[in-house]
């Protein structure tokens, strides 16, 4: 759209890259149809491409088997409709009644939800706090794990500050203390390069449509092999009807009905942009934005940067307040007459909101992405510098 | 809140619970609460808008539509009603509180 500077990359991508487009429409026009239910040319062609977006992203997040030369099972890359769906299944599928869940006060309400229901039937839940900037102590991780903890279940980052965990202490931790480890991918998968293996992630869940650049309705859950969630959806899989029950291996378990077709074609173009792109060169860029305007922000006076400032450790999503302002309604000047699209409010995530002190309100939150350029973040900055100046009049 | 001789009855948030009780004098009582002591030409000129497009579509406008719409851009409207768009002038309009993500 012609004059809008889109800065709300955490909540979905946009643009999306045309071939993503093309994908789609191409699915459409030349074989969209159901895998599995026949075993006609077009069905087993779509079956081909379900199966080798599977491959796809299974390798991309276990890169260190790949290397090694060994196979990671494609079918324990699960497809569901979003991030959330997939972490509902996990959590699902790993706790009961009595069981212990560890997670944290930066999760999004797709996690925090979930476990208080899961609370609210009779198990037990730990919500470790990170440190002043948003990081997590893995020591802290240690502590809450109890004899019955079944699951350790965190963001790798979070949707609020763009803060970034270290996935390998955390991991190391949870393998020594023989707790799976879930980790909510929504805001890393395709931004970070994350192994599985080398992290001792159980489950990894992710979305498609944010930087792994696919259509809305796609996300997932990629299953170590040495783990398994047991299943809590149930249904066709277009292979066994006889059977009565589900099918217990392999995709299947976790899959049920028929799957975002169109939407897993759009994802698999959308993987294969990023890794002709480069994954490195795409986050060198947003964070070389980001850098500018965190920089430009901070300069403002009445400007307040919640979170850490750290470029390393992080993605490119910053969260602000400006002095005497209701956030929503920074959101709306800046849309309104700067064009500027962010976020407000509190994200879904309330933990974190009230560990930094912005509740009830939340925060202004901006989230750079690949089509972003140094002229949109020079005009968001002077929209926050022109807004900020108002109430100082 | 007692407009006149008659109860209005406000959500917590002060919106209308039943916009179609609307008037004049409801909007004028409204918008003293806004802190507004006079409803001006622009004012009216804002919340005649937005009741003009709720009743057509049953929904609050989007801002920016609205802003090009009356030729004004978003930092008049929050002169007018120190609120915004949002919690103050679709307040004044009498329409019930429009969902946001909080």
């Amino acid at each position: 759209m012609d004059g809008i500077i889109y800065l709300d990359n955490a909540a979905t991508s946009f643009p999306k890259p045309d071939v993503v487009h093309d994908t789609v429409r191409d699915f459409y026009s030349k074989y969209g149809v159901n895998p599995g239910r026949t075993g006609c040319d077009l069905a087993l062609k779509a079956e081909q491409m379900i199966h080798g977006t599977r491959k796809g992203l299974s390798d991309f997040f276990n890169q260190s088997i790949v290397d090694a030369g060994k196979v990671k099972d494609p079918n324990r890359l699960v497809f569901t409709m979003n991030a959330t769906m997939s972490l509902n299944l996990i959590i699902n599928g790993c706790v009961k009644p009595g069981d212990h869940v560890v997670t944290t006060k930066l999760e999004h309400n797709s996690v925090i939800r979930p476990v208080n229901h899961k609370v609210r039937a009779g198990s037990e839940a730990t919500f470790v706090a990170p440190d002043v900037e948003g990081y997590l102590d893995p020591e802290s991780i240690r502590k809450g794990i109890k004899k019955n903890t079944t699951l350790v279940i965190i963001n790798h980052a979070s949707n609020v500050t763009g803060v970034v965990q270290d996935l390998e202490a955390i991991g190391k931790v949870c393998a020594e203390a023989g707790v799976p480890l879930a980790v909510d991918c929504a805001q890393t998968a395709g931004v970070i390069p994350i192994d599985m293996t080398k992290c001792n992630i159980s489950f990894l869940s992710f979305t498609g449509h944010k930087g792994l650049y696919g259509p809305t309705g796609t996300g997932g859950i990629c299953v170590a092999d040495n783990a398994t969630i047991k299943g809590s959806i149930f249904g066709g899989t277009g292979v066994r009807s006889a059977d009565p029950y589900h099918l217990e291996e392999y995709p299947y378990c976790l899959e049920a009905g028929t799957l975002n077709l169109s939407g897993i074609a759009g994802l698999s173009a959308g993987l294969k942009w990023i890794l002709g792109k480069g994954i490195d060169s795409i986050y060198h860029h947003e964070m070389e934005l980001m850098g500018m305007l965190q920089e430009g922000l901070a300069a403002i006076e009445g400007v307040k940067i919640h979170g850490t400032r750290n470029l390393k450790k992080r993605v490119a999503t910053l969260s602000i307040t400006v002095a005497g302002y209701d956030p929503s309604d920074v959101g709306t000047i800046l849309d309104v007459d700067y064009g500027v699209q962010s976020r407000t409010g509190m994200q879904c995530a309330p933990l974190i909101h009230e560990h930094h002190g912005t509740t009830p309100r939340g925060t202004i939150r901006f989230s750079v992405g690949p089509f972003n350029t140094k002229e949109h973040i020079e005009t968001a900055i002077r929209g926050v510098s022109e807004i900020a100046a108002d109430r100082r009049k | 809140m007692k407009v006149g001789d008659k109860d209005i009855a406000l959500d917590k948030d002060g919106f209308m619970i039943d916009p179609e009780v609307w008037n004049d004098a409801v909007a004028r009582a409204i918008a003293m609460d806004e802190g507004i002591e006079a409803m001006t030409e622009e004012h009216w000129k804002v919340v005649n808008f937005i009741r003009e497009y709720w009743k057509k579509t049953g929904l609050a406008p989007a801002v920016r539509p609205m802003c090009q719409e009356l030729n004004v851009n978003v930092r008049q409207i929050y002169k007018l009603f120190t609120s915004g768009p949002a919690r103050g002038a679709c307040r004044v309009a009498g329409l019930p509180k429009p969902d946001g993500c909080v």
